[in-house]
């Protein structure tokens, strides 16, 4: 009891490789799902899963029990850089593959397409993925299925070594959301049931997919990529190449869930419905799209783009739902739906969806901060002695927090002003720099193909993908995870 | 178990921690958002801000599924409240802290049991016992009866002029003495000792024996028994004034509070009591009540610094024994390692009273004590227990576990690497902080 006040100085690296190690075997054991599907089709992509698989178990077993802590304790500075540490090894093993197949990626590509993964951008940097084996196929789904809810998440719910306040410093280090309310007392538990919901939507999802025209390969890959909002594809045509209302109604359902507060879904699922109903920020999900909606079929009807009943119900929805969910998938026909709907679009990219979702971006949540402080500072210029209070699900926030989420926004445009500029310098045009910078930092992944400039990330040179990379992974683990291992107040005793 | 703990205080925070470390499900409720987001963020558990008296906040933590609901806000109308509603609500056991010495007279307890209130505690009283321990037994730091006394826990700092300074434990125990050391507190941490480790000056030792052994002890740690009578008490605090209520005539207390209402309504509370108006921490205040006369001195003030300082200028003036509160728990540690007879802290107190309120639902009998950072169970042995399997030494124990005494058939014996534990004994065992659960599995 006394010892805990002894606040800690210098950082527990031996214990925070110790626990990377951990979750590398874990990784190595997600690999050999992939090198499964390549047994399966008979694939000579199976000796670069077993290589990865083995190499990274390996790794990580030698870090578990090679290194042996002197202490075991693990305060905030651990947990941020923990978890800032895993999602960097993660990509580093997870490329290993693309690296080692049949068509093998350079370092960079290959670094990007894994960080694309996990942090469920969607960006890649293949400009065809058809030529790739199905286990490729699988594994770059599988790894935004895995970063989708988190790997951290993952790891609490799984191995009971993190259940402890150490590991409550990475659960707030990895989840989205200005406040991280837990579910159930125990971090562990809550990772579960998140795990557990997250798991069930993804089953429902395959079904559904493979009672369509899909088979039940593309069904999975589909519903790994959706339900994490990550927006891989089997196919070049990403699902139009399905042609199917069936297929893309079901998806933008699935997009849609995954833009939702999983803890929302969590207290739903045990019976309290209306718990949705009295949630403001699920309010706004679902006000912003049909909103948005509005004004994209006056787009569509003023361009005279309609065609068939689905261009201006299904398309128009599913776009934007693919959009403010942040997994970037787009309709064949949407170039023709002209400028004012790409603005619209980056909007929505901005906003992103809940707080506690797979999705990315700023987080309504935090939009919602910003208006009603907004709207309160307005009104004040002619009542300045009204006390105010930002209030959301019925609670007043208080102001440090309101003072934090804009802080957040700030750094924010700045994170995407700053990423643009610095891809400005590798020869990529001002437009499209922006673009991609903002596309990453959102986590949307959105090809560059949307301002006209190349197929897809390909086209970029390899220094601009390290910096994409960089960009995605800031904008996943919410910016001041990694922001904060870059001030020198973090290293400093 | 599912753990409600309304009131994120001194108690409720410490409590919150403490079973959050011990694996417990817990969900603590206050109305005080920012004392709420600090432990949050750095615990494991979860937490609920609104009113503990609310029927809408205390179902949303779930007090319905609980299996005991702490109610711990300072106030001790909140407390009985809100463990009535949550008991109402479906929570299994409540226990409520109060401030009242009616409260806890046992003609009253139907009325509270009517009301959901299961049990109650009182940390004012308990410590206000607890300082009554140590001024009857003024050579130990620590006194801990079990099972009416067939052993008892002591707890002695060991100075160079003890006849053990310089042992090895293990000669300890070829001496054939009969007791056991189960926990030695060395300057900042507590170790359970094996037979190689060595007592040195400034240890404090905590061993357990059975009643015929304690004068034994005495001796071997080199201490005298001395005859308090005159006790002066620095600050007129809750504990001050239970103390003077449950004391009686056995001792002659002086209080001196800085306060002059406090002292009005100590005058009317503290009868036998003498009450001055004054500022201890004066010297010249101290003299004039005749600080030399005294045998024993006790701080009891709000603050703790002012408490170690004041029971380390009452040393110097050769007063016998000094009792210290000391409510910052950093502050204990230091404190131990100073001159100051007994440390008292409110907290501590209040906390183990309510880990063995867990443990008894647990196990059918058990009692607890909770050291710096060290516990102290009694827990009940059920037949087919892993510890009954063979001889305490080839259980192969955690080395932060021993096993200090045994309860067979009401009587108390020591435990050797021979002993086999038997279903029904009652076993002392203790442990370090967080390793509880590991009790449990030894046990279960």
């Amino acid at each position: 009891m006394s010892r805990q006040h002894i606040r800690l100085t210098t950082i527990n690296f031996p214990m925070v490789l110790r626990v990377v190690g951990w979750l590398l075997m874990i990784e190595g054991a997600f690999l050999v799902l992939p090198l499964m599907a390549c047994a399966a089709y008979g694939e000579t992509d199976m000796e670069a899963f077993a290589i990865s698989a083995v190499a990274t178990a390996l790794t990580g077993l030698l870090m578990t029990f090679g290194i042996r802590p002197s202490r075991t304790d693990m305060g905030k500075r651990e947990g941020f850089l923990l978890t800032a540490l895993v999602w960097v090894f993660f990509s580093a093993f997870g490329m290993l593959p693309f690296m080692l197949c049949s068509h093998p990626l350079e370092l960079s590509d290959a670094f990007f397409e894994a960080m694309s993964g996990f942090t469920t951008t969607g960006a890649s940097a293949l400009t065809s993925v058809e030529m790739f084996s199905h286990g490729i196929l699988l594994w770059r789904c599988l790894m935004q299925w895995i970063g989708g809810m988190g790997i951290i998440l993952f790891t609490l719910a799984v191995i009971p070594m993190l259940n402890h306040s150490g590991g409550m410093q990475m659960f707030n280090a990895e989840v989205t959301g200005i406040t991280h309310d837990k579910l159930r007392p125990r971090i562990s538990q809550t990772a579960k049931g998140l795990w557990f919901l997250y798991f069930l939507l993804t089953a429902i999802l395959t079904l559904l997919l493979w009672i369509g025209p899909m088979d039940f390969f593309d069904s999975l890959c589909h519903a790994f990529s959706s339900i994490s909002t990550g927006g891989y594809s089997t196919r070049d045509d990403s699902i139009g190449a399905w042609n199917s209302a069936y297929v893309k109604l079901v998806i933008t359902i699935f997009m849609f869930l995954g833009g939702v507060n999983f803890g929302l879904m969590y207290k739903a699922m045990h019976g309290n419905l209306r718990c949705f109903w009295r949630n403001d920020v699920f309010k706004a999900y679902i006000r912003i799209i049909l909103v948005f909606y509005i004004f994209f079929v006056i787009a569509i009807v003023g361009r005279g783009q309609v065609t068939d009943l689905s261009s201006f119900t299904l398309d128009p929805l599913f776009q934007i739902i693919s959009t403010i969910t942040s997994t970037g998938l787009t309709v064949n026909n949407f170039e023709s739906w002209g400028t004012f709907v790409l603005a619209l679009l980056f909007l929505l990219m901005f906003f992103g969806s809940c707080a506690g979702s797979t999705s990315g971006g700023a987080k309504i949540d935090r939009i919602l901060f910003l208006l009603k402080n907004s709207g309160n500072e307005v009104y004040r210029c002619i009542h300045p002695n009204t006390m105010m209070s930002v209030r959301i699900n019925d609670k007043v926030i208080a102001p440090d927090v309101v003072s934090k989420v804009i802080a957040f926004l700030c750094i924010y445009v700045m994170i995407i002003a700053a990423g643009g500029i610095l891809l400005t310098a590798f020869n990529i045009p001002l437009v499209d720099a922006f673009f991609s910078s903002f596309s990453c930092v959102s986590n949307t992944g959105l090809g560059t193909g949307v301002t006209g400039y190349g197929e897809s990330y390909a086209i970029i040179p390899s220094s601009g993908k390290w910096v994409l990379s960089l960009l995605m992974l800031t904008g996943r683990l919410e910016i001041f995870t990694v922001l904060l291992l870059f001030t020198p107040g973090f290293w400093r005793k | 178990m599912k753990i409600v703990i309304a009131g994120a205080g001194e108690v409720g925070s410490h409590l919150a921690k403490l079973l959050s470390k011990e694996e417990q499900d817990v969900i603590l409720v206050d109305a005080d958002a920012e004392k709420l987001a600090a432990i949050d963020a750095n615990y494991n558990l979860m937490t609920n801000c609104g009113s503990p008296t609310s029927f809408t906040v205390l179902s949303e933590a779930g007090v319905a599924q609980c299996d005991l609901f702490i109610a711990v806000t300072p106030f001790e109308t909140t407390n009985v409240i809100a463990c009535s509603i949550a008991k109402n609500l479906g929570a299994k056991k409540t226990v409520a802290r109060i401030d009242n010495y009616e409260f806890m007279e046992q003609r009253n307890s139907a009325f509270f049991n009517a009301l959901g209130v299961n049990n109650l505690i009182y940390p004012e009283y308990l410590a206000a016992k607890e300082i009554l321990t140590s001024l009857e037994r003024t050579w130990v730091r620590t006194w801990f009866d079990i099972h009416d006394g067939e052993l008892t826990v002591v707890g002695v700092k060991i100075r160079d002029n003890a006849p053990l300074c310089g042992m090895q434990l293990k000669d300890l125990a070829a001496s054939g003495h009969n007791f056991h050391v189960a926990a030695i507190r060395r300057r900042n941490e507590t170790i359970i000792p094996r037979g190689d480790d060595r007592i040195i000056h400034n240890d404090i030792l905590y061993f357990t024996t059975t009643r015929d052994h304690i004068e034994n002890i005495r001796e071997m740690c080199g201490k005298r028994q001395v005859n308090i009578r005159k006790v002066l008490v620095m600050g007129g605090s809750r504990i001050a004034v239970r103390l003077a209520a449950i004391a009686g005539d056995r001792y002659k207390f002086k209080i001196i509070d800085i306060d002059r209402q406090r002292c009005v309504k100590l005058c009317e509370r503290c009868p036998d009591a003498k009450i001055v108006n004054g500022d201890a921490r004066d010297i010249d205040t101290l003299d004039e009540e005749g600080i030399d006369d005294m045998d024993a001195f006790i701080a009891l003030t709000d603050r703790s610094e002012t408490n170690i300082l004041a029971s380390l200028t009452a040393k110097e003036h050769g007063i016998k024994k000094t009792i210290a509160e000391v409510e910052d728990l950093q502050f204990i540690s230091p404190a131990e390692n100073l001159n100051i007879g007994t440390i008292v802290n409110k907290k501590l107190l209040a906390s183990s009273t309510i880990f063995q309120m867990l443990l008894a639902t647990d196990s059918s009998s058990s009692k607890f004590l909770a050291l710096a950072d060290a516990d102290v169970a009694e827990i009940e042995v059920r037949a087919g227990s892993k510890i009954t399997r063979g001889p305490v030494r080839s259980l192969r124990l955690s080395r932060d576990v021993t096993i200090a005494g045994l309860i067979r058939d009401g009587r108390g014996m020591l435990v050797t690497g021979q002993t086999v534990i038997e279903p029904g004994d009652h076993v002392v065992v203790f442990c370090l902080s967080g390793t509880i659960h590991k009790i449990e599995r030894l046990f279960g």
